[in-house]
Order: structure tokens, then sequence, then C-alpha cells
């Protein structure tokens, strides 16, 4: 009966799903990032497949817990992960916590990044030695995918549960950061607290981990040792049932707990519009816990990734922990106007607000991250030791905290991402809409968009010394001032639209709309540009960006399906650079496309009708 | 009764919508709709839901681009000066968000300060539109903890904190408990007489009546009458007028046998 009920639950829950997803695909923009994701994600499942080709099955260990943490931590940065249906929805119906938990779970599955990982977990079948290994791939590769998607759920839940105090929320900051920060750099503390021997210490490390669990069941069989076979796949399942009773506990705390703020500490004062709107901004940073959590990953990362080749003793990476603590600050704010909302309403109601508003959102950036970075740079680059670091890195913190006050404006205001308004949020912290993918894309953008801004003072310091500091501090102040101005002509021409878009989302009539210009274009045209653009990352990425860091980095073992490196001498380049020419005429001509055929369109953007 | 779009002569107009049309994809949400609010009037816009009230109202003050039509408060073009027609407004929307993190008496302070008032002008106003409204012992908590009903009061503050000459509220009534009800129509009858306007939707008939001197129906997206409530009414209820006017046939007599235990 319990069964049945689990069962009829599910099947109804995928269906919902799917029909959102459906929906999901009529809108152009989250059709873009859907096939983004879906090609990046691919490409990566295929290295997966590749590794397990080559049999070197360390690496596989490694290379599927790094798809585990991907599920762990990506919802921190995809804001809440999958969310299309939220436990919320389903308070009132007369199911038990495990039935709901249960269905959800199924409905998990329906989606792109499980395919994907699916796809990814084929790796499995493949390294299995023969056929009977191959065949217990087949259960262990379910069981680990579930595994996958359970840790994603669970840890959603738990940032949940911890985001509802301050030191919950630090702490979850601090883990995540680590956890980041280990992927890129925990080499050092390999070798020097476990072995030299980084890689076998890490291809054990990632078979102890439940994401090794099914290669090891897949190896066993190979070996013939039964016993530890059905350890591994009796571990797998034994986890999965841990975490989803865990889960379920979490969700009945999560749909009945209270969303209401801490109790107010200092009230909000000022004299002048400029002081009001930086006073409101600051409380934004201390009062609500995602800010602070976010603020508080940012700092830790930078300094987890700078500090730990310490462990060997390693001091050069030391003075870069500011630089990089701002870098990730600023990917983490990319969308300020889209937390807050059609909250928007007040400032744009209020004559003159767009300018102290802006402003305010820059300076409450500066504050919260300029007086720390500079701290954490002046004591690190002087634990350091290295003088001459001296002259780069104050050249290139102003630099970059300028770059990035600015263009956290601009990104908020032009690339405004939907939310859910805080006061119709889920009791999931992190979740901010159902537009996880473009969430996640505009933090990888601001990431790279950043760390550009301090090039002119990088490449200053690096010739003339200590001139590059007034550069520095010069192209920052320009790139606050700059870019902060951008953002105020932005609001007060386009207020109301950025209003309506972070009221309504981008809903299929406004889509209707922008792609009315591109139905007038012949069909041939159409389906060219988006062939280009669905395609022009290929000969971009893979064949020009990848084969160059190789040739510049003198790697010459790996030549893969990279064209460019089956060629002699300057050939290569020439093939590179043929290679990126395609890639970036691709992407012009379908983005050329588009933009036209947008002009073409009839008004503005709207979106849909409310009573 | 009031031609609409037309003007009545010899009396400033608080709120002047000509033409006034969005669109949505196939669907004209608001279709040319014109309407008239004389100075001092309490102006109620009735309609079914989805009719187009709140769009017209976002249109009206400058939150949605309207795709045709103008709309003037006080003579002033909301959308060619829209700084000088924000001064002379104030604005309850139906459902936006707030400030979340930030407590009542915060929100009116801030906004306050962002309108340019003096600071001690902002915290007297702020002090007495809080004691009014009954929300001046939630010091301690933030808008995002607040009910519906006590964001709608907030919602009201926000509206008159800059003393503005003309009130759009959209459902103002809704979620609100009848004391604090009764509250906000004594205030607003005092903003009436203290000379300002006040445009409202609603689709409380008995509300409307009892509140407004004049009123508008709206219905797929146009204004299907407008004029005094008695001229409106037509010597029936207002309920009975405005059924007949959205052409729209009570059901729920028929089907539903399965409610039946």
């Amino acid at each position: 009966m319990a069964l049945a009920l689990t069962y009829n639950t599910s099947h109804t829950l995928v269906r919902m799903r799917l029909a959102a997803f459906r929906h999901a695909l009529q809108d152009q923009l989250r059709l873009t990032w859907i096939v983004t994701g879906g090609f990046v994600g691919l490409v990566l499942a295929g290295g997966t497949i590749w590794v397990a080709v080559k049999g070197d099955t360390d690496v596989l260990a490694v290379v599927l817990a790094v798809w585990m943490l991907g599920w762990v931590v990506g919802p921190l940065f995809a804001g809440g992960g999958d969310e299309t249906l939220k436990p919320e929805y389903f308070t009132m119906m007369p199911l038990s916590p495990r039935t709901l938990s249960t269905g959800l779970l199924v409905a998990a599955l329906a989606g792109v990044a499980p395919i994907i990982s699916l796809i990814a977990l084929h790796s499995l079948v493949i390294a299995g030695a023969n056929v009977v290994a191959a065949l217990v791939a087949v259960p262990a590769l379910l069981l680990q995918l579930f595994c996958f998607i359970l840790a994603s759920r669970l840890a959603v839940a738990v940032y949940g549960v911890l985001l509802q105090v301050r030191a919950g929320a630090v702490i979850a900051a601090l883990v995540n950061a680590f956890i980041l920060a280990f992927t890129a750099q925990g080499w050092a503390l390999i070798v020097a607290f476990v072995s030299t021997d980084v890689q076998g210490t890490m291809a054990r490390a990632a078979r102890i981990a439940p994401s090794g669990w099914g290669l090891v069941a897949v190896e066993a069989a190979g070996r013939g040792d039964w016993p530890r076979v059905l350890a591994a796949l009796a571990g797998l399942v034994v986890l999965g049932v841990v975490m989803l009773v865990a889960w379920s506990a979490l969700l009945v705390r999560r749909t009945t707990a209270s969303r209401a703020g801490g109790k107010v500490r200092r009230p909000l004062g000022g004299t002048n519009p400029r002081s009001g709107a930086g006073a409101k901004e600051l409380r934004s940073w201390t009062r609500d816990l995602l800010y602070g959590h976010k603020a508080v990953f940012a700092i830790s990362y930078g300094l987890f990734f700078c500090m730990m080749p310490l462990a060997l003793g390693w001091k050069a990476m030391l003075p870069w922990a500011g630089p990089a603590a701002v870098v990730m600050a600023a990917a983490m704010s990319a969308n300020l106007y889209g937390a807050d909302g059609t909250a928007l309403w007040t400032t744009l109601m209020t004559p003159g607000a767009n300018g102290p508003d802006v402003r305010a959102r820059q300076r409450a950036f500066l504050l919260v991250f300029g007086p720390i970075t500079l701290v954490i740079t002046l004591l690190l680059t002087w634990w350091s030791g290295y003088a001459g670091a001296w002259p780069l890195v104050l050249s290139v913190l102003p630099a970059l905290l300028g770059g990035a006050a600015g263009l956290v404006v601009a990104s908020s205001v032009y690339a405004a991402v939907p939310t859910t308004d805080a006061h119709k949020r889920s009791g999931n912290p992190l979740n901010s809409g159902e537009n996880e993918g473009e969430t996640m894309g505009i933090v990888y953008v601001m990431l790279v968009l950043v760390a550009s801004t301090c090039a002119p003072a990088l490449i200053a310091a690096l010739n003339v010394g200590w001139w590059g500091v007034p550069i520095g501090v010069l192209s920052g102040v320009l790139a606050w001032w700059y870019f902060g101005r951008l953002a105020i002509r932005r609001l007060d021409r386009r207020g109301p639209e950025l209003l309506t878009l972070l009221r309504h989302g981008r809903s299929p009539a406004e889509q209707a709309r922008k792609t009315a210009g591109l139905d007038a274009l012949p069909k041939w045209k159409r389906t060219m540009a988006g062939l280009c653009l669905g395609f022009a990352a290929i000969p971009l990425f893979p064949q020009a960006v990848v084969p160059a860091i190789f040739k510049l980095t003198g790697n010459d073992d790996t030549r893969s399906w990279f064209l460019a490196l089956y060629q002699t001498g300057p050939w290569q380049w020439v093939v590179i650079v043929l290679m990126a020419a395609l890639g970036l005429s691709m992407y012009a001509f379908g983005g050329l496309t588009y933009y036209h055929a947008k002009k073409r369109a009839p008004g503005a953007s709207v979106a849909a009708a409310a009573g | 009764m009031t031609v609409p779009g037309g003007k009545v002569f010899g009396m400033e107009q608080a709120l002047e919508l000509v033409g006034l049309t969005k669109v949505f994809g196939d669907e004209r949400a608001v279709d040319e709709l014109s309407l008239s609010v004389p100075s001092g009037s309490f102006f109620g816009v009735l309609g079914p839901n989805g009719a187009g009230k709140t769009t017209s109202l976002s249109m009206a003050v400058g939150l949605l681009r309207p795709d045709g039509g103008t709309a003037r408060i006080f003579g002033v073009d909301v959308w060619r000066e829209p700084t000088k027609a924000k001064a002379l407004v104030g604005v309850l929307p139906d459902g936006l968000g707030m400030p979340e993190r930030l407590t009542g008496r915060e929100v009116l302070t801030y906004l306050g300060l962002l309108r340019g008032l003096p600071e001690d002008e902002v915290g007297r106003r702020t002090a007495e539109l809080l004691e009014v409204l009954e929300l001046d012992h939630e010091d301690d908590k933030q808008v995002i903890g607040y009910s519906t009903g006590m964001r709608k009061k907030l919602g009201l503050a926000v509206a008159l904190l800059h003393a503005p000459r003309l009130l759009v509220l959209d459902e103002p009534f809704e979620a609100v408990d009848p004391v604090s009800a009764a509250t906000i129509r004594t205030i607003l009858h005092r903003f009436i007489a203290g000379g300002g306007s006040v445009v409202m939707s609603s689709h409380v008939m008995a509300l409307v009546e009892q509140l407004c001197d004049r009123v508008a129906v709206v219905a797929d997206g146009k204004v299907v009458a407008a004029g005094t409530v008695s001229e409106v009414r037509a010597g029936g209820t207002l309920e009975d007028a405005f059924v007949s006017l959205v052409g729209a046939s009570t059901r729920g007599a028929d089907g539903l046998t399965w409610l039946s235990h």
C-alpha cells in the first residue's frame, strides 16, 4: 500500500517536473543556458568515460569524487540547486515525509544534470575488467547516481539548517571554502601530511569516499573478490537509506520552520539620501545570513587557496589571498538587484534615488571587502617575505576592488537574474528561483571579468614596478565610477523594465515577442545562427584555447583530439589561430543574427499580465 | 457621467490616463484605457480578476512602461517627466517586495532620507505613521517576518510618508484586519479632506460603495463604465451593476455533486 502510494506520488511528481521542464524550454534564454550547461556536462562526461577507456582507474576514482563534490557544492553557486518542485508545495498533501522525499528524489532524476551524471557513470561499465564486472557495474552506477543526488539534496537541506543561525552560516562558509580550495591546492596538504605519493593517496582517499564505492565494487568483481563487491554495494545502499531518512527529517523541519529575521541590533540612521542608502545596504550584509555566508566564503576561500601550499613551506602564493578573495566576492555578489527582487519599486518610485542606491551598493561592497582584503594582503605579503611581490599586489588589489565594486552593480543591473521574492521564498535559503543555470553562468563570467580588471595594473607593475600602484588605484577608481554610472543610467532609463523582469520573470509571452523578429528570418538563417552559437565553443575552446595552453605550458605528450597538436612546428599555431578565428566568427555570426532580429522585434521587453 | 478620456471642465485632474495600452504577446492586457480622476475625489477602480487593474495602475504611476497612451499626474506626464510626477504621488503596489532586512521604522527612515526629507522630519513622520497604523511595537521585527496585513499597512505608510497629493493604492484593504481597516479608512478620509486625491483598486463592492465617490469599472482592459457611484449604480446595487457590466453570470449552482457527503 505504502509502496503503491510512493510509486504513484513519484510518477505524478516526475510528470510535474517534466511539464515544468517543457515550459522552461519555451524560454529562449533559459534554453540557451540549459543547452550550454548540457554541452559542458557532456564534454565532462565524455572526459570521464575517456579516462575509463584508458583504463586509469586511479584517475577515474578521483574524477568520480569530483563529480560528487560538484553535486554537493554546486547548489551554493547555482542558487540552491534545482527546486522545480518545492517541498512546500506538498505540505497539505496527506503524504508521509518518507513518501514525499522518495517522490521528490525520483522526480529529481528527471533532469539534465542527472542524465549527464548517468552518462559519466557509465565509465564504471567500461572500467569493468570482464563481463561479470560490467554486469556488477549496472547496479553500482545506479546506486552511485542515487547517492550523488541524495548527497546534493541533503547538502542543500543542511545548508538550510545552518543558514538559520549566524554561527551555522559561518561554519558552512568555512567548510565550503575549504573543500573548494582543497580541490585545487589539496595536493600540498597531502604531500606535507600524508605521503609524497600524491596521486596514490588521492586515489586511495577517493576509493574510501562514497563516490568511489561503485568503482570499488566493479574492480572487486573483476578480481572475483565477492565479499568486497557485496560490502561496497551494501555500503551504497545503507548510505542512500541513511541520507534519505536524514533528508526526510530535514524536509519536515524546513516546511514547518519560520522565516522571520533575527533581532535587530543597530537601528538604521542617516542624515541624507547618500547615508540612508548606505546604511540600508550595509544592513543587508550584516543581517541577511546568506550575504554574510557569501562574504565569509569568499574571504576564507582566498585564504585557504593561497595558504594550503604553506604546508610545503611554499610562501609564494600568500600575497595573492586578498586579490583572490575580492574576485570570488564579486562573483558571489553579481546579482544584487535580483536578490532584492521587486523591492526595486521603492527606489523606482523615489525621484533621484537610483544614483544614491547604486553608489551605496558599491560602497557597501568596498566596506565589507576592502579593509579585510587589504589587511590580509599586507600581513600575508609581509609574512611571505617576497619583497618583489609588494608592488604587484599593491597595484592589483585597488584595481580589483574598484573593478569588482563597479562590475557587481553593472552586472546586477544589466544581467539581473529574476529570483523569488524573499517573502515568498521556500525554506531553502540558497534558492533564488528557477534560473540556476543562469546564476551559475554569471558566477563564471564574473570570475573572468573581475580578474581581467587588474590587467592594466598588473602589466604596469610587472614592467615599471611601483608605478603600477597609482595605475592600479586610478584604474580602480575609474572602473568604480564608470561601471557605477553605467548602472545608474541603465536604471534611470530601463528601471521599469528591470522591475517587470524581477516581478514576472521571463514569461513565454515576452519570449514570443522577443523571437518575433527571429521568426521573420528565413529558416536556413535561423538554423545557421542556432548551430553557430551551439557549436562555436568547439573550435574556440578545445581546438584553440586548450591546445594553446598545452603548448604554452610545454605539455607535449597529450594530443587527444586536439587537431593543432598533430601538426608540426609553426603549423600548430596556424591551426590554433584558424580555429580560434572560426569559433569567434561563429559566435559573431550567431550573435549578430539574433541581435538584429531582436532589434526588429516590435516594442521593448514585457512580461505576463497581472490583474 | 464622465466620458472616458474626456476632461471634466473646470476641474483639475489628479490623474488622467489617455489611451493606455499594454500588450503581452498576443493578449491586449490593457486596451486603449482612458480615465479621469478629478482632484479631490476618492476614486474606485473595480474589475474582475485579470481585468487589467494592476497593469493599468502600474502604468499610471511609472512602474510599467505602456506600449501606447499617456498618463498624467496633475498634468505632469509620468513617462516624460518621471521625477516630477513621482514627487506628487504615493503608491501602494500589490504583492511587491520591500527592503526585507530592515524593520518597519527603518524602511520609512531609509525611504524618507532617500526622498531628501530632513532627518528630524523623517523621524517625526515615521513615528506618527507607525503609531497610527499600530506598527510601533514591531521594532524588533524585520519586514521579512511581517504578516501580509502588516506589509499592507507598512506599504500605506510608505505611500503617505512624503505627503503626496495623490495616492494610488492597489487592493489596500486585502488581508487587513477590521480594526486596521477602520483606521485606514479614517486616514484616507482625512487625506481627502485635506485636499488629497485617492485612486484605489478593489474587488470588494461594499467597500468601494462605502468609500468612493467615483468609480470606474474595468473589464478586458477597457473602461466599461465610469462616473459617480450613483451614476454607475443606476438605481440598483453596485454589485448588480458590476455583474451586468462585466457580462459575467454567477456560477456554482450546477455540478460539483461530489462535494456532498
